[in-house]
């Protein structure tokens, strides 16, 4: 392993980083996509054509067409306009979750990582135990205690991925703890908690950006397939997932209502995971050659 | 509601005595006569829960009883009660009914059915720790043996509904050697137990349940045809059509509402439209806010169009109900209109209970699709006049659960039916304290009266005007606001000949043969 | 090696603690009953309440918890409630179908992933490369019901090539069992793939960068042989982890698939349970698929072993 590294050279390598990722020739499309999706689910009101809950039972499982540009669903619902609003819930999931995880699982891992021992053999056998947790038992039972809507799921998820960041914290932090400048810095009395913030969180910052994007992606599509067991976002609002699952049984009917949705999942989870592999690559030092 | 053209001939031909053989084209002609041989395969949505017919409290268990078991007593397809292990019954006074029992008739581990075997049944029902059918024969107090094939039963009330009860599981009869032998095995293992035209071979829970020809059953009229029936649990009901569709399958059990008209079109699908027995309605919670309020629940009742739901979320795979009796009842009162939405009414009504503006609430229903459709096209109608549904879904052991606790406002319910109108009414609106099926909570002692009295009296036509009495009052009561009576269409492959519906649900094949 | 095995036995003893515990707490949090929901058309108050008192559920939890942790320690991890079946056979039934489909599923998940990732790893940034990426990324990228739902559309009901659902045992009858596993198998199949294709191909990236590479092909041994001789198998350490991560997500996780397909698995067994509220039944489905998922992780663990040498020594 490297040996002691001054914080100016971490500096630039985060920009090296940076500049390879967007250098990697699939990042910018996932970007985009990024951004798009990010403005798509703020702009929604505006964006959308119609109101995504009004029905019109008159005009059911209409095709695409010129007042409906991805058809109505079987009340009659603006597909268009549901997937747009779809947008807010998917990526709420998504970082919400994950969110909760980096958090979550980061604080845990500085404290097992830093204060080792028992602590740490403690905070490692919960995550353990977390890990061998069937996610859906927790999904559902959250589900049953909170009420079937989003905030379950987003609990649920949040705990599912807490372990990854968890162990991703504390190996950083432990790779840290061997430097000399760790030695150096305690040496002169600087307090635990601010060579963690100063020396860990930077260094543990490049591959937790990595997981996480990845992490966003699987917790798009693990709201998708809740959604097929009856968890998450209550009607009549629209999450992709339950659009997917509601139009399962009218694919033969009328299959715009799982593809107009079904492209939306696909093509943000995929952006998610160029932005992540782009991330990674750039971080891999022997991709230069 | 608009009858298929099939269903009509069918039911036509039924009313004019004539068996019902053929599906396929051309077989209103049928001259085909019925062959021996072949595995009948059956698609269910659910696994069965057990074997047991005294235990057993799920829907979808009675599919596979009515063809291994048999009851005391059975229905036509007119929901009238014909003879079945029982020859003939008589009914010397209100609170005895004598059954003179079949002779010759074995169960299928080679031990005779005789009275004895009928009181050890009764016996069993009542007594039976896990016993479920103890609520259905409570108000048979003791059961004599006369003769060896005389049974004659002595009811602590008089209780015009037991009869039709006894068409189902709480009339099965099951060996007593096999109850002995191995009661508890009797769960999963039903070997021996049953008099059916077909017995059980094995079950491979949620893998498959085989039953096969009664080579010895005592009815020599007709079938047994089939060699075997196959039932497989299917959970998914878009991969069960496609199992239809693709022929890995002979038989489905339900088709829904939304896939019913494309399979009416599929030349490889027969469909027929088996009118139910079962109601879907939503109960209303009398004892708190707000529906302890008459006026709000009737704005509620006025402000929702029922025709609109049936067409919209039900595609007219069913009919709009005007209170707990479906239309397949002799009950059935066609004269009394289902409640029609008349949002000035509704206003009215709002107005009357004190909320002008309109009021919020929350509306409890099961997370199935067709639930959560009904859910969103309510809040649709209801927001026409200010009244604010909020939706919660549940799934169903908490929907159960909070319909038992009285935690609700509004909460979905589905009956699947009775034959007798007392199954779908007497344990839904009479006063009872504790937990009950009563979920709404409603306690009106003239409904109480007029509930009391159709167990008493014992002419048809005289019930029959008492429940019409009922239906009005429940209308102005609103225990709960109905929606549809399904309709629950069944789907063959052309292959299969020889189905006989009756309205209560239950697939029989003991005339069934494949061509 | 032994000793390895023994401290990690050990350390599982709490983990499973904690896991029952929490499922314990969790599902008697969750509202419902599984009388109320076993006996739903049941009127009859008085034979739900003398069914509560005969399987205990009356008592407070505490008791219950305990009551069952001591008749765990006996080896006996109750009756489901809806059936009575004890709880091992339930478990027993289901896991044969589980694990017939996890392992078919790897199997094609290797099958596509060796030659995409290696090919990958390889000819970096090429064209190919850039499609081996792609490909990859499509298995993950859709929501396995959708996939589930496509496959059973094209080959089951179009082509009719592929039964649409059922299981048939593989065991009794290879051909149609195997045909019966199919389509759900390439389902969780392709969705593995690509998680095993990336990560074949970054760790063969890491290998080739390594110094004895360099000083192999320095040495002028063949591309081929430096590839097969020591990338491949320093490359396989991180594949063998994900497919042992992946393991418990194959078996208890492929709910969505085998409600789709109708297979008897372990997955819908528990969901099946929890819904029932099944209590005894999901307890101890949940131990088992913990304890399967532990000793995966030991089997992987002895796996890193036999692949370096390093390990095993320490």
């Amino acid at each position: 392993m490297a040996s002691s590294i001054p914080a100016s050279v971490i500096a630039d390598r985060r920009w090296e980083v940076l500049r390879r990722t967007a250098g990697a020739r699939l990042a910018p499309i996932g970007a985009v996509v990024l951004v798009l999706a990010l403005v798509v689910a703020v702009a929604a009101p505006v964006v959308a054509p119609h109101d995504p809950i009004r029905q019109d039972l008159g005009n059911t499982l209409a095709p695409p067409g010129r007042a409906h540009w991805l058809g109505t669903d079987n009340v009659g619902r603006d597909v268009l306009s549901r997937v747009i609003w779809g947008t807010r819930v998917s990526l709420v999931a998504g970082f919400v979750s994950v969110a909760i995880a980096v958090l979550v699982g980061g604080l845990l891992g500085i404290v097992a990582g830093y204060a080792g021992g028992r602590v740490d053999g403690l905070v490692m056998r919960l995550m353990d135990a977390v890990l061998s947790f069937p996610p859906l038992v927790l999904a559902l039972a959250l589900g049953a205690v909170l009420g079937a809507g989003l905030v379950g799921v987003l609990l649920a998820l949040g705990v599912v991925y807490t372990p990854t960041f968890a162990r991703l914290t504390r190996g950083q932090v432990l790779a840290v703890k061997a430097r000399d400048y760790v030695d150096a810095a305690r040496a002169l009395g600087a307090p635990g908690w601010r060579i963690a913030c100063r020396h860990v969180l930077p260094n543990a910052a490049t591959p937790i950006v990595v997981q996480a994007s990845l992490s966003v992606a699987f917790a798009i599509l693990a709201e998708a397939s809740l959604s097929f067991l009856g968890l998450g976002i209550q009607p009549p609002e629209a999450s992709w997932g339950s659009m997917i699952n509601a139009g399962r049984g009218y694919l033969q009917q009328a299959p715009w209502i799982v593809f107009g949705p079904g492209a939306a999942l696909f093509v943000t989870v995929v952006g998610l995971n160029f932005v992540g592999d782009a991330v990674r690559d750039a971080l891999d030092p022997r991709a230069r050659g | 509601m608009t009858v298929s053209r099939r269903a009509f001939l069918k039911t036509s031909a039924i009313a004019a005595g004539v068996p019902w053989l053929g599906l396929g084209p051309g077989a209103a002609a049928a001259a085909d006569p019925p062959k021996k041989g072949g595995t009948l395969r059956v698609g269910f949505y659910i696994e069965a829960a057990t074997m047991d017919p005294h235990l057993s409290g799920s829907k979808i268990d009675r599919q596979v009883y009515h063809n291994i078991y048999e009851p005391l007593v059975t229905l036509d397809a007119k929901l009238g009660i014909k003879p079945g292990l029982a020859e003939s019954w008589t009914q010397p006074d209100p609170k005895t009914l004598v059954f003179k029992l079949r002779r010759g008739v074995k169960f299928h581990d080679g031990t005779d059915f005789n009275a004895e075997a009928a009181k050890f049944n009764f016996e069993r029902m009542k007594n039976e720790p896990k016993s479920v059918r103890k609520g259905e024969v409570a108000n048979i107090d003791t059961v004599e043996v006369v003769d060896s094939h005389t049974i004659k039963v002595n009811l602590k009330k008089p209780d015009a509904a037991l009869l039709a009860t006894l068409t189902d599981r709480a009339g099965m009869m099951v060996s007593p050697k096999v109850v002995q032998e191995r009661g508890a095995e009797l769960q999963r293992n039903a070997k021996g137990a049953g008099t059916g035209p077909f017995e059980f071979v094995e079950w491979v829970r949620d893998s498959h349940l085989v039953i096969k020809r009664n080579e010895a059953y005592w009815n020599k009229q007709g079938g047994p045809y089939l060699d075997r029936v196959r039932y497989r649990p299917i959970p998914d009901d878009v991969v069960k059509l496609q199992s239809l569709q693709s022929g890995e399958i002979d038989v489905m059990d339900y088709v829904q509402p939304r896939d019913v008209a494309a399979v009416k079109a599929d030349k490889n699908v027969v469909v027929l439209d088996v009118p139910s027995l079962a109601d879907f309605a939503y109960q209303l919670n009398h004892t708190r806010p707000p529906f302890n309020n008459k006026a709000l629940r009737q704005a509620v009742a006025y402000a929702l169009d029922i025709e609109q739901i049936v067409k919209g979320v039900w595609l007219n795979v069913g009919v709009p109900a005007n209170g707990p009796i479906p239309p397949t009842s002799w009950a059935y009162d066609k004269s009394i209109p289902f409640i029609k939405r008349d949002l000035a009414k509704a206003k009215a009504k709002l107005a009357e209970g004190g909320q002008p503006g309109g009021f919020a609430f929350t509306l409890t229903t099961n997370n199935i699709p067709i639930n959560v459709q009904e859910a969103e096209v309510i809040q649709a109608q209801l927001r026409e006049v200010g009244i604010t549904a909020k939706v919660n879904l549940v799934d169903s052991a908490t929907l159960i659960s909070s319909g038992n606790a009285k935690n609700f406002e509004m909460i979905s319910y589905q009956w699947s039916g009775r034959p007798d109108p007392d199954g779908n009414t007497y344990q839904f609106f009479r006063t009872t304290p504790g937990t009950s099926l009563n979920w709404s909570g409603l306690s009106n002692p003239q409904i109480d009266a007029l509930l009391d009295k159709t167990r008493e009296v014992s002419s048809q036509a005289e019930r029959r005007k008492l429940y019409s009495e009922l239906t009005k009052l429940l209308q102005d009561e609103l225990p709960m606001i109905f929606i549809v009576h399904p309709i629950e269409p069944k789907a063959f492959s052309p292959r299969v000949q020889g189905y006989d519906p009756i309205p209560d649900g239950m697939m029989r094949f003991k005339d069934v043969w494949m061509r | 090696m032994l000793h390895l095995v023994l401290r990690r036995l050990a350390a599982t003893v709490p983990v499973l603690l904690l896991v029952t515990a929490g499922v314990f707490a969790l599902l008697h949090l969750t509202p419902g009953d599984p009388i109320d929901a076993m006996m739903a058309e049941s009127v009859d108050a008085a034979a739900k309440a003398a069914l509560r008192t005969e399987l205990g559920l009356d008592q407070p939890l505490p008791v219950q918890y305990a009551a069952w942790m001591g008749r765990l320690l006996r080896g006996d991890l109750g009756h489901s409630i809806r059936n009575g079946e004890p709880v091992v056979e339930s478990v027993s039934r289901r896991l044969g179908p589980s694990l017939q489909l996890a392992a078919l599923a790897m199997a094609i998940s290797l099958l596509i992933a060796f030659p995409v990732g290696i090919v990958s790893a390889v000819r970096r940034n090429t064209a190919v490369d850039r499609a081996g990426t792609t490909f990859s990324l499509f298995g993950i990228c859709m929501p396995n019901f959708l996939l589930a739902l496509l496959l059973i559309f094209v080959f089951g009901v179009t082509l009719r090539w592929l039964p649409i659902s059922g299981y048939v045992d593989p065991v009794e009858e290879p051909w149609d069992g195997l045909r019966s596993l199919a389509l759900p198998a390439v389902t969780l199949g392709l969705a593995l793939a690509a998680v095993v294709t990336r990560t074949l191909r970054s760790s063969m990236l890491e290998a080739l960068g390594e110094d004895y590479v360099r000083t192999a092909r320095a040495k002028g041994l063949a591309e081929g042989r430096v590839v097969r001789g020591h990338v491949l198998r320093n490359a396989l350490i991180p594949v063998v982890t994900v497919l042992g991560l992946q393991l418990g997500t194959l078996i208890g996780g492929a709910v969505i698939t085998e409600y789709v397909f109708a297979l008897p698995g372990v997955g819908r067994l528990v969901v099946d349970a929890v819904f029932a509220r099944d209590y005894p039944l999901v307890q101890g489905v949940v131990l088992l698929i913990a304890l399967g998922f532990i000793a995966s992780n030991l089997v992987v663990d002895l796996l890193y072993g036999l692949i370096d040498p390093r390990i095993r020594h320490r």
